[in-house]
Protein backbone atom coordinates (compact mmCIF):
# COMPACT_ATOMS: atom_id res chain seq x y z
CA UNK A 1 0.00 0.00 0.00
CA UNK A 2 3.07 2.38 1.04
CA UNK A 3 4.65 1.46 -2.77
CA UNK A 4 1.57 2.25 -4.47
CA UNK A 5 1.41 5.21 -2.26
CA UNK A 6 4.62 6.11 -2.83
CA UNK A 7 4.02 5.16 -6.65
CA UNK A 8 1.06 7.86 -7.01
CA UNK A 9 2.83 10.63 -5.97
CA UNK A 10 5.79 9.91 -8.52
CA UNK A 11 3.87 9.26 -11.40
CA UNK A 12 1.76 12.56 -10.59
CA UNK A 13 4.72 14.56 -9.86
CA UNK A 14 6.20 13.16 -13.21
CA UNK A 15 3.13 14.24 -15.10
CA UNK A 16 3.08 17.48 -13.70
CA UNK A 17 6.94 18.25 -14.36
CA UNK A 18 6.35 17.04 -17.41
CA UNK A 19 3.71 19.30 -18.72
CA UNK A 20 6.15 21.77 -17.05
CA UNK A 21 8.85 20.96 -19.12
CA UNK A 22 6.58 20.79 -22.37
CA UNK A 23 5.22 24.10 -21.60
CA UNK A 24 9.02 25.41 -20.93
CA UNK A 25 9.78 23.73 -24.43
CA UNK A 26 7.38 25.52 -26.20
CA UNK A 27 7.92 29.34 -25.21
CA UNK A 28 12.11 28.68 -25.21
CA UNK A 29 13.11 31.08 -27.51
CA UNK A 30 9.88 32.36 -28.72
CA UNK A 31 8.89 34.78 -25.64
CA UNK A 32 10.52 37.08 -23.13
CA UNK A 33 11.59 35.98 -20.02
CA UNK A 34 9.13 37.72 -18.20
CA UNK A 35 6.48 36.88 -20.39
CA UNK A 36 7.59 33.24 -20.21
CA UNK A 37 7.37 33.59 -16.03
CA UNK A 38 4.21 35.05 -16.92
CA UNK A 39 1.99 32.38 -18.97
CA UNK A 40 4.05 29.59 -16.31
CA UNK A 41 2.28 31.37 -13.78
CA UNK A 42 -0.94 31.66 -15.23
CA UNK A 43 -0.88 28.38 -16.91
CA UNK A 44 -0.72 26.58 -13.86
CA UNK A 45 -3.18 28.65 -11.92
CA UNK A 46 -5.46 27.31 -15.13
CA UNK A 47 -4.93 23.87 -15.45
CA UNK A 48 -5.87 24.05 -11.96
CA UNK A 49 -9.23 25.49 -12.11
CA UNK A 50 -9.27 22.94 -15.29
CA UNK A 51 -8.88 25.69 -17.67
CA UNK A 52 -6.86 24.85 -20.87
CA UNK A 53 -3.67 26.20 -21.28
CA UNK A 54 -2.70 26.02 -24.73
CA UNK A 55 -4.85 29.38 -25.93
CA UNK A 56 -2.35 31.10 -23.48
CA UNK A 57 0.88 29.90 -24.90
CA UNK A 58 -0.48 30.78 -28.50
CA UNK A 59 -1.24 34.48 -27.13
CA UNK A 60 2.05 34.60 -25.91
CA UNK A 61 3.77 33.49 -28.89
CA UNK A 62 1.73 35.69 -31.05
CA UNK A 63 2.36 38.36 -28.97
CA UNK A 64 5.93 38.34 -28.99
CA UNK A 65 6.25 37.18 -32.39
CA UNK A 66 4.09 40.26 -33.80
CA UNK A 67 7.00 42.54 -31.51
CA UNK A 68 4.44 43.82 -29.17
CA UNK A 69 5.81 44.99 -26.13
CA UNK A 70 5.94 42.63 -22.97
CA UNK A 71 3.75 44.69 -20.65
CA UNK A 72 0.83 44.69 -23.37
CA UNK A 73 1.13 40.44 -23.92
CA UNK A 74 0.90 40.57 -19.95
CA UNK A 75 -2.41 42.90 -20.65
CA UNK A 76 -3.64 40.60 -23.07
CA UNK A 77 -2.64 37.17 -21.79
CA UNK A 78 -4.88 38.56 -18.60
CA UNK A 79 -8.00 39.86 -20.11
CA UNK A 80 -7.73 35.41 -21.78
CA UNK A 81 -7.05 34.27 -18.85
CA UNK A 82 -10.52 35.97 -17.71
CA UNK A 83 -12.53 34.97 -20.82
CA UNK A 84 -11.26 31.44 -20.49
CA UNK A 85 -12.89 31.42 -16.59
CA UNK A 86 -16.07 33.53 -18.18
CA UNK A 87 -16.75 30.72 -20.88
CA UNK A 88 -15.96 27.88 -18.20
CA UNK A 89 -18.35 29.75 -15.96
CA UNK A 90 -21.28 30.21 -18.71
CA UNK A 91 -20.58 26.77 -20.12
CA UNK A 92 -22.00 25.16 -16.11
CA UNK A 93 -24.28 27.78 -15.92
CA UNK A 94 -25.59 25.84 -19.01
CA UNK A 95 -25.80 22.84 -17.17
CA UNK A 96 -21.66 21.15 -17.91
CA UNK A 97 -20.78 20.62 -14.56
CA UNK A 98 -16.89 19.78 -15.70
CA UNK A 99 -16.81 21.80 -19.22
CA UNK A 100 -14.34 19.92 -21.45
CA UNK A 101 -10.80 22.38 -22.13
CA UNK A 102 -11.96 22.06 -25.96
CA UNK A 103 -15.25 23.64 -25.32
CA UNK A 104 -13.98 26.53 -22.73
CA UNK A 105 -11.28 27.59 -25.62
CA UNK A 106 -14.09 28.02 -27.94
CA UNK A 107 -16.00 29.78 -25.76
CA UNK A 108 -13.19 32.45 -24.72
CA UNK A 109 -13.22 32.91 -28.59
CA UNK A 110 -16.44 33.44 -28.72
CA UNK A 111 -16.65 35.92 -25.96
CA UNK A 112 -13.70 37.62 -27.76
CA UNK A 113 -15.57 37.74 -30.68
CA UNK A 114 -18.44 39.45 -29.27
CA UNK A 115 -20.66 37.10 -27.44
CA UNK A 116 -21.76 37.08 -24.43
CA UNK A 117 -21.67 34.66 -21.62
CA UNK A 118 -25.31 34.59 -22.15
CA UNK A 119 -24.98 33.52 -25.95
CA UNK A 120 -22.42 30.56 -25.01
CA UNK A 121 -24.60 29.46 -22.28
CA UNK A 122 -27.53 29.60 -24.82
CA UNK A 123 -25.81 27.54 -27.57
CA UNK A 124 -24.18 25.31 -25.01
CA UNK A 125 -27.39 24.47 -24.35
CA UNK A 126 -28.68 24.14 -27.80
CA UNK A 127 -25.94 21.91 -28.60
CA UNK A 128 -26.24 19.05 -26.38
CA UNK A 129 -26.82 16.37 -26.65
CA UNK A 130 -26.44 16.09 -30.36
CA UNK A 131 -23.72 18.38 -31.33
CA UNK A 132 -20.55 19.75 -30.01
CA UNK A 133 -20.61 21.99 -28.10
CA UNK A 134 -17.42 23.41 -28.93
CA UNK A 135 -17.72 23.22 -32.59
CA UNK A 136 -21.37 24.85 -32.40
CA UNK A 137 -19.02 27.82 -30.54
CA UNK A 138 -16.40 28.04 -33.20
CA UNK A 139 -19.31 28.45 -36.17
CA UNK A 140 -20.96 31.29 -33.75
CA UNK A 141 -18.27 32.96 -33.24
CA UNK A 142 -16.74 32.97 -36.94
CA UNK A 143 -20.26 34.40 -37.79
CA UNK A 144 -19.88 37.17 -35.25
CA UNK A 145 -16.29 37.89 -36.81
CA UNK A 146 -18.32 38.23 -40.05
CA UNK A 147 -20.41 41.27 -39.00
CA UNK A 148 -23.59 38.96 -37.67
CA UNK A 149 -24.95 40.46 -34.69
CA UNK A 150 -24.59 38.30 -31.35
CA UNK A 151 -28.70 37.88 -31.33
CA UNK A 152 -29.17 37.01 -34.61
CA UNK A 153 -26.27 34.33 -34.09
CA UNK A 154 -27.59 32.32 -31.93
CA UNK A 155 -31.11 32.80 -33.16
CA UNK A 156 -29.80 31.36 -36.41
CA UNK A 157 -27.47 28.76 -34.50
CA UNK A 158 -30.30 27.31 -32.29
CA UNK A 159 -32.53 27.18 -35.05
CA UNK A 160 -30.77 25.19 -37.38
CA UNK A 161 -29.86 22.35 -34.07
CA UNK A 162 -33.34 22.19 -33.04
CA UNK A 163 -34.62 21.31 -36.53
CA UNK A 164 -32.57 18.83 -36.86
CA UNK A 165 -29.69 20.41 -38.29
CA UNK A 166 -26.30 17.81 -37.63
CA UNK A 167 -22.83 19.09 -37.30
CA UNK A 168 -21.91 19.40 -41.00
CA UNK A 169 -24.39 21.16 -41.61
CA UNK A 170 -23.82 23.87 -37.92
CA UNK A 171 -20.13 24.04 -39.78
CA UNK A 172 -21.15 24.69 -42.75
CA UNK A 173 -23.08 28.00 -41.66
CA UNK A 174 -20.74 30.31 -42.43
CA UNK A 175 -19.79 29.29 -45.89
CA UNK A 176 -24.18 29.38 -46.28
CA UNK A 177 -23.37 33.27 -44.72
CA UNK A 178 -20.73 34.42 -47.10
CA UNK A 179 -22.18 32.63 -50.28
CA UNK A 180 -25.37 34.94 -49.32
CA UNK A 181 -23.60 37.68 -49.24
CA UNK A 182 -21.43 37.08 -52.35
CA UNK A 183 -24.44 36.52 -54.01
CA UNK A 184 -24.70 40.82 -54.19
CA UNK A 185 -27.54 43.56 -53.91
CA UNK A 186 -26.19 44.29 -50.82
CA UNK A 187 -26.83 42.00 -48.72
CA UNK A 188 -25.08 42.38 -45.50
CA UNK A 189 -23.90 39.32 -43.39
CA UNK A 190 -26.79 39.88 -40.86
CA UNK A 191 -29.16 40.01 -43.32
CA UNK A 192 -27.45 36.36 -44.76
CA UNK A 193 -28.14 35.44 -41.61
CA UNK A 194 -31.81 35.93 -40.87
CA UNK A 195 -32.18 34.51 -44.41
CA UNK A 196 -31.00 31.48 -43.76
CA UNK A 197 -32.96 31.19 -39.87
CA UNK A 198 -35.84 31.38 -41.88
CA UNK A 199 -35.00 29.01 -44.54
CA UNK A 200 -34.66 26.64 -41.08
CA UNK A 201 -37.72 27.33 -39.74
CA UNK A 202 -39.74 27.17 -43.09
CA UNK A 203 -38.45 23.66 -43.76
CA UNK A 204 -38.80 22.92 -40.08
CA UNK A 205 -42.50 23.41 -40.45
CA UNK A 206 -43.31 22.18 -43.86
CA UNK A 207 -45.22 19.21 -44.08
CA UNK A 208 -43.71 15.68 -42.97
CA UNK A 209 -40.91 17.56 -41.24
CA UNK A 210 -39.60 17.31 -38.21
CA UNK A 211 -40.70 19.50 -35.71
CA UNK A 212 -37.92 22.13 -33.93
CA UNK A 213 -37.32 20.02 -30.58
CA UNK A 214 -37.12 22.31 -27.36
CA UNK A 215 -33.88 22.85 -26.80
CA UNK A 216 -32.40 20.88 -23.42
CA UNK A 217 -32.56 22.70 -20.11
CA UNK B 1 60.21 12.37 34.25
CA UNK B 2 62.26 10.73 36.22
CA UNK B 3 65.28 8.61 33.98
CA UNK B 4 66.20 5.28 35.85
CA UNK B 5 69.23 3.08 35.19
CA UNK B 6 68.60 0.32 32.83
CA UNK B 7 68.49 -2.17 35.66
CA UNK B 8 66.24 -0.30 37.93
CA UNK B 9 63.76 -0.21 34.61
CA UNK B 10 64.37 -3.98 34.61
CA UNK B 11 63.36 -4.34 38.00
CA UNK B 12 60.25 -1.90 37.41
CA UNK B 13 59.99 -4.37 34.47
CA UNK B 14 59.63 -7.52 36.46
CA UNK B 15 62.69 -8.94 35.14
CA UNK B 16 64.66 -8.66 38.21
CA UNK B 17 64.23 -8.81 42.01
CA UNK B 18 65.51 -5.98 44.54
CA UNK B 19 68.08 -8.19 45.69
CA UNK B 20 69.76 -9.14 41.94
CA UNK B 21 70.70 -4.79 42.10
CA UNK B 22 74.34 -3.96 42.78
CA UNK B 23 74.11 -2.64 45.97
CA UNK B 24 75.07 1.26 44.78
CA UNK B 25 71.38 0.92 43.12
CA UNK B 26 69.00 -0.72 45.50
CA UNK B 27 68.51 2.93 46.97
CA UNK B 28 67.27 3.77 43.48
CA UNK B 29 65.27 0.60 42.54
CA UNK B 30 63.36 0.88 46.28
CA UNK B 31 62.41 4.61 45.57
CA UNK B 32 61.66 3.45 41.96
CA UNK B 33 59.33 0.78 43.63
CA UNK B 34 57.89 2.95 46.20
CA UNK B 35 56.74 5.67 43.32
CA UNK B 36 55.01 2.70 41.50
CA UNK B 37 53.27 1.48 44.18
CA UNK B 38 52.02 4.94 45.15
CA UNK B 39 50.25 5.12 41.31
CA UNK B 40 46.33 4.99 41.60
CA UNK B 41 45.19 2.24 40.35
CA UNK B 42 41.68 2.93 40.43
CA UNK B 43 39.73 2.77 36.81
CA UNK B 44 40.04 6.54 35.30
CA UNK B 45 36.32 7.67 35.54
CA UNK B 46 35.07 10.81 34.12
CA UNK B 47 31.76 11.80 36.34
CA UNK B 48 28.64 11.51 34.24
CA UNK B 49 30.35 10.79 30.74
CA UNK B 50 28.88 7.24 31.00
CA UNK B 51 25.28 8.65 31.40
CA UNK B 52 25.75 11.37 28.78
CA UNK B 53 26.81 8.94 26.09
CA UNK B 54 24.14 6.65 26.81
CA UNK B 55 21.63 8.83 26.67
CA UNK B 56 23.17 9.67 23.31
CA UNK B 57 23.07 6.28 22.07
CA UNK B 58 19.55 5.82 23.45
CA UNK B 59 18.36 8.83 22.23
CA UNK B 60 19.76 7.66 18.54
CA UNK B 61 17.85 4.77 19.11
CA UNK B 62 14.80 6.28 19.61
CA UNK B 63 14.46 9.67 17.23
CA UNK B 64 13.14 8.56 14.07
CA UNK B 65 15.67 9.25 11.19
CA UNK B 66 14.36 10.66 8.10
CA UNK B 67 13.79 7.48 6.70
CA UNK B 68 11.59 5.93 9.64
CA UNK B 69 9.64 9.10 10.25
CA UNK B 70 8.39 8.15 6.15
CA UNK B 71 7.82 4.66 7.61
CA UNK B 72 9.84 3.49 4.71
CA UNK B 73 13.05 1.74 4.00
CA UNK B 74 15.23 3.14 1.64
CA UNK B 75 15.40 0.24 -0.85
CA UNK B 76 11.49 0.08 -1.01
CA UNK B 77 11.53 3.36 -3.57
CA UNK B 78 13.22 1.26 -6.44
CA UNK B 79 10.00 -0.73 -6.95
CA UNK B 80 8.27 2.56 -6.20
CA UNK B 81 9.76 4.15 -8.82
CA UNK B 82 9.42 1.52 -11.64
CA UNK B 83 5.86 1.41 -10.56
CA UNK B 84 5.60 5.45 -10.10
CA UNK B 85 7.27 5.03 -14.19
CA UNK B 86 4.80 2.60 -15.48
CA UNK B 87 1.92 4.06 -13.66
CA UNK B 88 2.66 7.75 -15.44
CA UNK B 89 2.98 5.74 -19.27
CA UNK B 90 0.07 4.31 -18.30
CA UNK B 91 -2.69 6.78 -16.37
CA UNK B 92 -0.99 9.97 -18.69
CA UNK B 93 -0.06 8.51 -21.99
CA UNK B 94 -0.58 10.82 -24.40
CA UNK B 95 -4.28 9.00 -25.74
CA UNK B 96 -3.92 8.15 -29.65
CA UNK B 97 -6.51 9.96 -31.77
CA UNK B 98 -8.11 9.12 -35.03
CA UNK B 99 -5.84 11.29 -37.73
CA UNK B 100 -7.49 14.68 -37.65
CA UNK B 101 -9.07 15.78 -41.10
CA UNK B 102 -7.44 18.71 -42.85
CA UNK B 103 -8.68 20.92 -45.62
CA UNK B 104 -6.40 22.23 -48.04
CA UNK B 105 -6.68 26.06 -48.34
CA UNK B 106 -5.56 28.56 -50.66
CA UNK B 107 -4.36 32.01 -49.17
CA UNK B 108 -4.27 35.23 -51.55
CA UNK B 109 -3.25 38.43 -50.65
CA UNK B 110 -3.18 41.42 -53.27
CA UNK B 111 0.31 43.43 -52.58
CA UNK B 112 1.27 45.07 -55.36
CA UNK B 113 4.00 46.91 -53.84
CA UNK B 114 5.30 43.82 -51.42
CA UNK B 115 8.34 42.35 -51.71
CA UNK B 116 7.67 39.55 -49.80
CA UNK B 117 4.53 38.14 -47.96
CA UNK B 118 4.41 35.21 -45.12
CA UNK B 119 1.69 33.37 -43.51
CA UNK B 120 2.08 33.45 -39.68
CA UNK B 121 -0.95 31.86 -37.75
CA UNK B 122 -2.01 29.78 -34.82
CA UNK B 123 -1.22 26.52 -37.38
CA UNK B 124 2.08 27.24 -37.71
CA UNK B 125 3.62 29.33 -34.11
CA UNK B 126 3.09 32.46 -35.61
CA UNK B 127 6.72 31.88 -37.84
CA UNK B 128 6.90 34.01 -40.00
CA UNK B 129 9.35 32.18 -41.52
CA UNK B 130 7.44 29.30 -41.69
CA UNK B 131 4.89 29.86 -44.87
CA UNK B 132 6.43 32.37 -47.38
CA UNK B 133 3.86 33.25 -50.62
CA UNK B 134 4.67 33.04 -53.98
CA UNK B 135 4.09 35.37 -56.90
CA UNK B 136 1.07 34.21 -58.55
CA UNK B 137 0.54 34.63 -62.00
CA UNK B 138 -1.14 37.96 -62.11
CA UNK B 139 0.80 40.94 -61.17
CA UNK B 140 0.43 41.54 -57.41
CA UNK B 141 -0.83 38.46 -55.96
CA UNK B 142 0.76 36.74 -53.76
CA UNK B 143 -0.63 32.95 -52.86
CA UNK B 144 0.65 29.81 -50.75
CA UNK B 145 -1.85 26.47 -50.06
CA UNK B 146 -1.50 24.92 -46.68
CA UNK B 147 -3.31 21.92 -45.85
CA UNK B 148 -4.91 22.61 -42.20
CA UNK B 149 -6.33 20.12 -39.58
CA UNK B 150 -10.25 21.05 -39.09
CA UNK B 151 -10.88 23.73 -36.58
CA UNK B 152 -10.88 27.17 -36.20
CA UNK B 153 -7.14 29.01 -37.09
CA UNK B 154 -6.45 32.36 -36.84
CA UNK B 155 -4.07 34.26 -38.91
CA UNK B 156 -2.64 37.34 -40.81
CA UNK B 157 -0.30 38.39 -43.12
CA UNK B 158 3.40 39.94 -42.60
CA UNK B 159 4.06 41.91 -45.70
CA UNK B 160 7.82 42.71 -46.26
CA UNK B 161 8.62 41.14 -42.78
CA UNK B 162 7.09 43.74 -40.68
CA UNK B 163 3.59 44.69 -41.68
CA UNK B 164 0.74 42.53 -40.33
CA UNK B 165 -2.27 42.35 -42.36
CA UNK B 166 -5.57 40.75 -41.96
CA UNK B 167 -7.12 38.57 -44.51
CA UNK B 168 -9.69 41.43 -46.44
CA UNK B 169 -11.51 38.62 -47.80
CA UNK B 170 -12.00 36.64 -44.05
CA UNK B 171 -13.95 37.49 -41.06
CA UNK B 172 -11.54 39.45 -38.49
CA UNK B 173 -11.28 39.63 -34.77
CA UNK B 174 -9.16 41.27 -32.28
CA UNK B 175 -6.22 40.08 -31.57
CA UNK B 176 -5.59 41.80 -28.41
CA UNK B 177 -2.47 43.90 -29.54
CA UNK B 178 -4.47 46.80 -31.23
CA UNK B 179 -4.55 44.27 -34.67
CA UNK B 180 -7.00 42.40 -36.39
CA UNK B 181 -6.61 38.22 -36.83
CA UNK B 182 -8.06 36.81 -39.47
CA UNK B 183 -10.19 33.78 -38.46
CA UNK B 184 -10.49 30.32 -40.55
CA UNK B 185 -12.85 28.14 -39.43
CA UNK B 186 -12.55 24.64 -41.29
Amino acid sequence: MKTLCVSLVLAISATALGAQQDLTARLAGRVSPEVAALVQQLATSAAARGLPVDPLIQKAIEGSAKGVPADRVATALRVLSGQLDAAAAALQQAGAAQPDTDAIAAGAFALNAGLSGQNVAALAVASRPSNSVAATLRVASTLAAMGVPAADVVELVTQVIATGGGTNEVLGLPAADMAGVSRGGGVTPAQAAAGLARAAAARANAPGQQKPRPPHP
Amino acid sequence: MIDFHPQVKQLLDGELTLADLPPELRAEGEEALRLLAAVDREPVTFPGLDARVLAKLRGRAQAPGFWRRLRLRPWTLVPAFAAGAALALLLFRPIPTPAAATVTVRFVLFAPDAQQVALAGSFNQWDQAATPLVRSGTPGVWTATLTLPAGQHQYAFVVDGARWVADPGAPAVDDGFGRRNSVLSL
